[in-house]
């Protein structure tokens, strides 16, 4: 019966793998020998579609898209030994949107599997590595989109793409000194975004500067644009209307209130972090910004939650690739118990991508669905009901709400009699620490490296803006802070306005 | 009772088109067939599960003068009769097991009738060209996202309203988790945790052919009707080899769930068969379970009739049952397997069965400890579906009338016989009976332009003929061999047009032999010339210029000829006077000697038989001849 299978697999493969038709040679050397492996070594490939129409107002850039996002000059890959050369029969929506204002892709970039993972380790192709660390060094560049932040701060590119589930755009900004925005949710199009955890996963877009990505998403128009192929993607109607909600000009510095969440004040926190939070706080303070401490009382559950909700959507999401139709088929036949994958599964998948299919199976199953999956998704809502409670601004996506002051923790500090204060924005260190060696990271256990995205993961589980800016307080230190900015629903606009203020105030 | 076309009613809902039928295009022939399919096969299947006898007789057009029975009194006669005949037969007695009671519940798998798959805009298809109609997300290619196609919920949602059930106004899609082949994306998106349509009950009734145990009627609950995506096909081939056609993967399905209230195998086979009606009487399903577009999995348990805790038994599910014979099979083989296992002091495995048709025991395919953890789990990249009361309300009005209501009227109103008027529903995928209609309407129409009769005819004497005409002259056609030109099939639109006999020329043919201007000879050569595409213009034409006028002889003469024929028989005609059972075939005998005494061509038999019966009566009395005539 095995053997059949084998063969099963060849109608199918035919006519959607055709990889080995369109290849017209390889990559430029000097990126798949680069000591950084921030690019993935792939096939150049012949397009199937003809290029976007550009745009008239499109200026040439250079972009690196990640490669969990298909391109069809590009294998993508995912980092998965599962999706060798997988040739993808169709663009994604925001390459082609940039594309069509520009861009010309330059490469791949590498990441962990299919997005699982913090530091850019977990790959098929192996570590990327810091640009920023010294010579003979090997640092994490912070991940899952670490080549994409990489092939930025080295130059290679003007702009990368990259995803950010739970802070996998923000977090390797943070590590290499450039500035990662994690749209709303909804905004920009995951169509042609190989998911990892669809209810969490934003595409995000990472500059050495916030003004490329300002230009881009709000000056061309991208925010407005729906992609009737992603089921996720706001309506025209929506847009607008979430749009009429807030200003799209951040105004003076002394009419905004910036929140500074006690929670996030962990004793994880490096000291050094925490002052360039401080400073950064203080600068905008004496600028005449309204600084306050707030309170999201449900953040420290906010990671248990992110670990049972993205492993359980993995665990479904990566049940296509079984070997029919993705994947490699092994030579030894899976008679044995009657399974026909695991084979499959167990030699393309890497460890950490393995570990978070099982976690996400485990929370799916019947015994252990209403303890795990169903209590992490009331989580979630609490998450975002704190969110909604230190806002100005509503949610647009919900009617307003009211908030019970019994609801709220006690030592709640109120502002007038309509309760506590509201702010604009939340800011945030992105990351707990400095990043860490690669050597250092082996030693840890999974869940000490999980710990890493603490501060990025709330934002996601909300699906809030978020955007992080590297803060250097002295110039002579090796990395920068990065400093997250976390703005309401739709208020994406000013975010970026104010993450461009904070930076160029911090670097004067 | 004119059937509203689906794509007519999608269009109009979801894209708010009006129809240009009607109006514009009033007589143009909708350009959708419907598939032959159901010509031959319903009423094999209908008649194998039916019990009472068949009289060869039910044939002939013999309607307009038979008695009329009310309905009731009818339908226990037949029941009765059943009963009779299935003490007698093998599977009669298969329907209890002394000291035990069955409990069955089903789930019915049917492919909605509608153009794009659940998912994604690739068109659904029945025997296209494999892998031809594949979208990206139905191979689950990565990146790939589902889109939901919003026509499918029209033809859902009035399943779900035939069956009664209560339209939730918020549902949501699940996906259940199992890795096989024939699934690209390692689960089937379904509405687990909130389905669609809840609450929902079908009303079996004796004429269904349910166990006489069941008595006149039984009510079965509707769980559920969820909306779900189809696998895709293996195409077994030699050697172990199987090709997969994806062109079935993400095809909708509804998934139809029973409450566990059927007792006996014979009325569970009839709950498939009805549903299978229904869904064709509103036009949601594509086709019958015989060509695969609807199964059923069967969940079975017993328990001994005497169990004071009433517990029911555990359940074993058999899988995939393709045919309605094959649940009624199934069932009983089941239900003894457990038995004989229970009484045996043995227990019965929570397991999974299968069954191949003609076989006479279900198979274990797994067991309780081999089953799968669906994992359901909701799905992130679709929305609730939301369904507003509005949809629901306007499906609700123009829902095709069902058939138990159409049956009612068509033999309680148009004096059709049960067994012809479940016929002309079933025919054709419904569009028989509505040909019928289009035929009626003309007719009578006809029949009340004359301006010279003053009282209109009865509706059932002339629907009864236009039935059997409809039904019976219009089946022989296709088994005549009539030459080259016979296409061999009639073929009938959804709303009941028929090119090859349009429903003008059938009224116009009818019209002349109900008034009998026409002998019903001459009506069946005239329908064959119609349907062989003869006649050149028209019925009426057909019949002045070749002169097929009836030209009916005077009452005078009819008596002439009974006289005539009566001469010389005098030994039989005593035996009117005497007999117990009245002597039908020598009045026969006698009226053929009326029609071979007199010009053939210009007697009316049933009037030659009215006259020969009346002038017997006269002449030697009896006592049935008085109460028939």
């Amino acid at each position: 019966m095995t053997a059949a299978l084998v063969r099963r697999r060849a109608l199918t493969q035919t006519r959607w793998n055709v990889n080995h038709n369109r290849s017209i040679g390889r990559l430029p050397l000097r990126r798949s020998q680069s000591t950084l492996n921030h690019f993935v070594a792939s096939t150049k490939l012949q397009p199937i579609s003809p290029p976007p129409q550009p745009r008239p107002d499109a200026r040439p850039f250079r972009l690196a898209v990640k490669d969990n996002i298909t391109t069809e000059e590009f294998p993508t890959q995912c980092a998965s030994g599962i999706l060798g050369q997988h040739a993808s029969p169709f663009e994604a929506t925001i390459v082609r949107q940039l594309r069509a204002r520009g861009a010309s892709v330059v490469g791949k970039t590498n990441m962990d599997e299919f997005g699982m993972g913090s530091h850019s380790t977990h790959s098929i192709h192996g570590p990327v590595r810091n640009p920023l660390a010294a010579t003979g060094e090997d640092v994490s560049a912070g991940g899952s989109s670490g080549g994409s932040a990489v092939a930025v701060a080295v130059g290679d590119a003007d702009v990368a793409l990259g995803t950010d589930t739970g802070g996998s755009v923000r977090l390797p900004a943070a590590y290499t000194g450039i500035v990662g925005y994690k749209p709303s949710y909804g905004m920009l199009s995951r169509f042609g975004v190989v998911p990892y955890a669809n209810s969490l996963d934003t595409v995000g877009l990472l500059a050495r500067d916030v003004e490329p990505i300002r230009k881009l998403v709000f000056d061309t128009g991208l925010y407005e644009e729906h992609d009737p192929n992603d089921p996720t993607s706001l309506s025209v109607e929506t847009r607008q209307r979430c749009s009429k909600a807030s200003s799209p000009y951040l105004p003076d510095l002394s009419q905004l209130t910036i929140g500074i969440p006690v929670e996030y004040n962990i004793a994880e926190l490096d000291p050094s972090i925490r002052e360039a939070w401080v400073a950064t706080a203080s600068a905008l303070e004496s600028q005449g910004a309204r600084v306050v401490p707030v309170s999201l009382p449900s953040t420290k559950e906010a990671l248990c939650a992110y670990y049972i909700l993205a492993p359980a959507e993995a665990s479904s999401n990566l049940a296509k690739y079984d070997g029919v139709r993705y994947g490699i088929r092994g030579s030894e036949g899976d008679a044995a118990g009657e399974t026909l994958y695991s084979e499959t599964r167990g030699a393309g998948f890497g460890a950490e991508v393995k570990r978070r299919i099982l976690l996400g199976t485990y929370s799916l199953s019947s015994e252990a669905m209403d303890n795990y999956f169903i209590q992490a998704q009331k989580i979630r809502r609490l998450i975002q009901r704190d969110f909604d409670r230190v806002f100005k601004l509503d949610n647009p996506l919900y009617e307003p709400r009211q908030f019970d002051l019994s609801e709220m923790s006690s030592d709640t500090a109120l502002e007038d009699k309509q309760g506590p204060v509201q702010v604009d924005f939340l800011l945030s260190p992105t990351a707990p620490t400095y990043p860490p060696k690669l050597s250092d990271i082996q030693k840890r256990s999974s869940v000490d490296v999980y710990m890493n995205d603490v501060l990025t993961v709330p934002a996601s589980l909300a699906g809030l803006p978020a955007v992080s800016v590297p803060v250097k307080i002295d110039q002579s230190d090796q990395f920068p802070a990065g400093l997250q900015v976390i703005a309401q629903y739709w208020d994406d606009r000013r975010l970026l306005a104010l993450g461009d203020k904070v930076m160029k105030l911090m670097a004067a | 009772m004119s059937r509203r076309s689906l794509g007519e009613l999608s269009s109009y809902l979801l894209e708010g088109r009006l129809s240009q039928r009607g109006c514009i295009n009033g007589r143009r022939l909708s350009s959708r067939t419907v598939p032959v399919w159901p010509s031959l096969r319903p009423p094999n299947a209908l008649r194998r599960l039916h019990t009472q006898p068949e009289p060869a007789t039910t044939a002939t057009a013999t309607a307009p003068q038979a008695s009329h029975v009310p309905l009731r009194k009818q339908l226990k006669e037949q029941a009765k009769q059943a009963k009779k005949q299935g003490k007698k037969k093998a599977k009669g007695d298969s329907q209890t097991a002394d000291g035990w009671e069955l409990t069955v519940g089903i789930e019915i798998h049917a492919q909605l009738n509608t153009s794009r798959k659940l998912f994604s805009p690739a068109a659904t298809s029945f025997n296209d060209e494999p892998n031809s109609h594949v979208a990206l997300f139905d191979v689950a290619m990565p990146g790939s996202q589902p889109l939901f196609q919003k026509e499918a919920l029209i033809p859902a949602i009035r399943a779900a309203l035939a069956l009664n059930c209560e339209i939730q106004p918020v549902s949501r899609f699940d996906r259940k988790h199992y890795f096989w082949w024939d699934q690209p994306s390692g689960y089937q998106i379904t509405q687990f945790y909130e389905p669609f349509a809840k609450r929902g009950h079908i009303t079996l009734l004796a004429r269904d052919g349910i166990a006489v145990e069941d008595g006149e009627s039984v009510t079965i609950g509707i769980k559920q009707v969820q909306l779900e995506q189809d696998t895709a096909k293996t195409l077994a081939q030699a050697g172990s080899v199987h090709w997969l056609d994806f062109n079935r993967v993400g095809v909708p399905l509804i998934e139809i769930i029973t409450e566990p209230e059927i007792h006996h195998p014979r009325t569970a086979a009839v709950l498939v068969r009805k549903i299978q009606l229904l869904l064709s009487t509103v036009d949601s399903c594509v086709s019958g379970m015989e060509t695969g577009g609807l199964r059923a999995d069967v969940n079975v348990s017993v328990r001994r009739t005497d169990d004071p805790s009433k517990k029911l038994g555990t359940r074993t599910e058999i899988k995939n049952l393709s045919t309605i014979r094959a649940v009624e099979d199934a069932i009983i083989a089941e239900r003894d397997r457990q038995i004989q296992q229970l009484e045996a002091g043995g227990v019965i495995a929570g397991e999974t069965r299968g069954w191949t048709v003609g076989s006479k025991e279900t198979r274990r395919l797994r067991g309780k400890e081999g089953e799968v953890d669906y994992r359901y789990m909701p799905d992130p990249d679709l929305a609730p579906l939301v369904i507003g009361k509005d949809l629901v309300q306007h499906l609700q009005t123009s829902l095709a009338v069902l058939p138990d209501t159409e049956l009612d009227k068509l033999v309680d109103h148009y004096g059709l016989t049960p067994k012809d008027a479940l016929s002309l529903i079933t025919l054709d995928n419904g569009a028989r009976v509505q040909y019928f209609y289009r035929v009626l309407a003309l007719l009578e129409s006809k029949l009340q332009a004359e301006p010279d009769i003053a009282e209109s005819p009865e509706v059932k004497s002339y629907a009864t003929l236009a039935g059997n005409w409809i039904l019976h002259e219009l089946g022989r056609l296709t088994t005549y061999k009539a030459g080259p030109l016979a296409s061999g099939d009639l073929s009938f639109t959804q709303l009941g047009e028929c090119a090859q006999v349009p429903e003008e020329d059938l009224s116009q043919l009818l019209y002349h032999l109900y008034r009998k201007h026409i002998t019903g000879k001459v009506a069946k050569e005239l329908l064959m010339a119609v349907y062989l595409g003869e006649l050149e213009g028209g019925v009426l034409e057909a019949i002045e210029s070749n002169d097929l006028w009836f030209k009916e002889i005077s009452q005078h003469e009819y008596e002439a000829l009974a006289a005539a024929a009566a001469e010389g028989e005098d030994k039989m005609l005593e035996e009117f006077a005497d007999a117990d059972r009245y002597p039908r075939g020598k009045l026969m005998y006698l009226v053929g000697k009326m029609m071979r005494l007199g010009p053939t061509e210009r007697i009316d038999p049933a009037t030659a038989e009215k006259t020969m019966k009346l002038w017997i009566e006269r002449h030697h009395g009896g006592p049935e001849a008085a109460r028939l005539v």
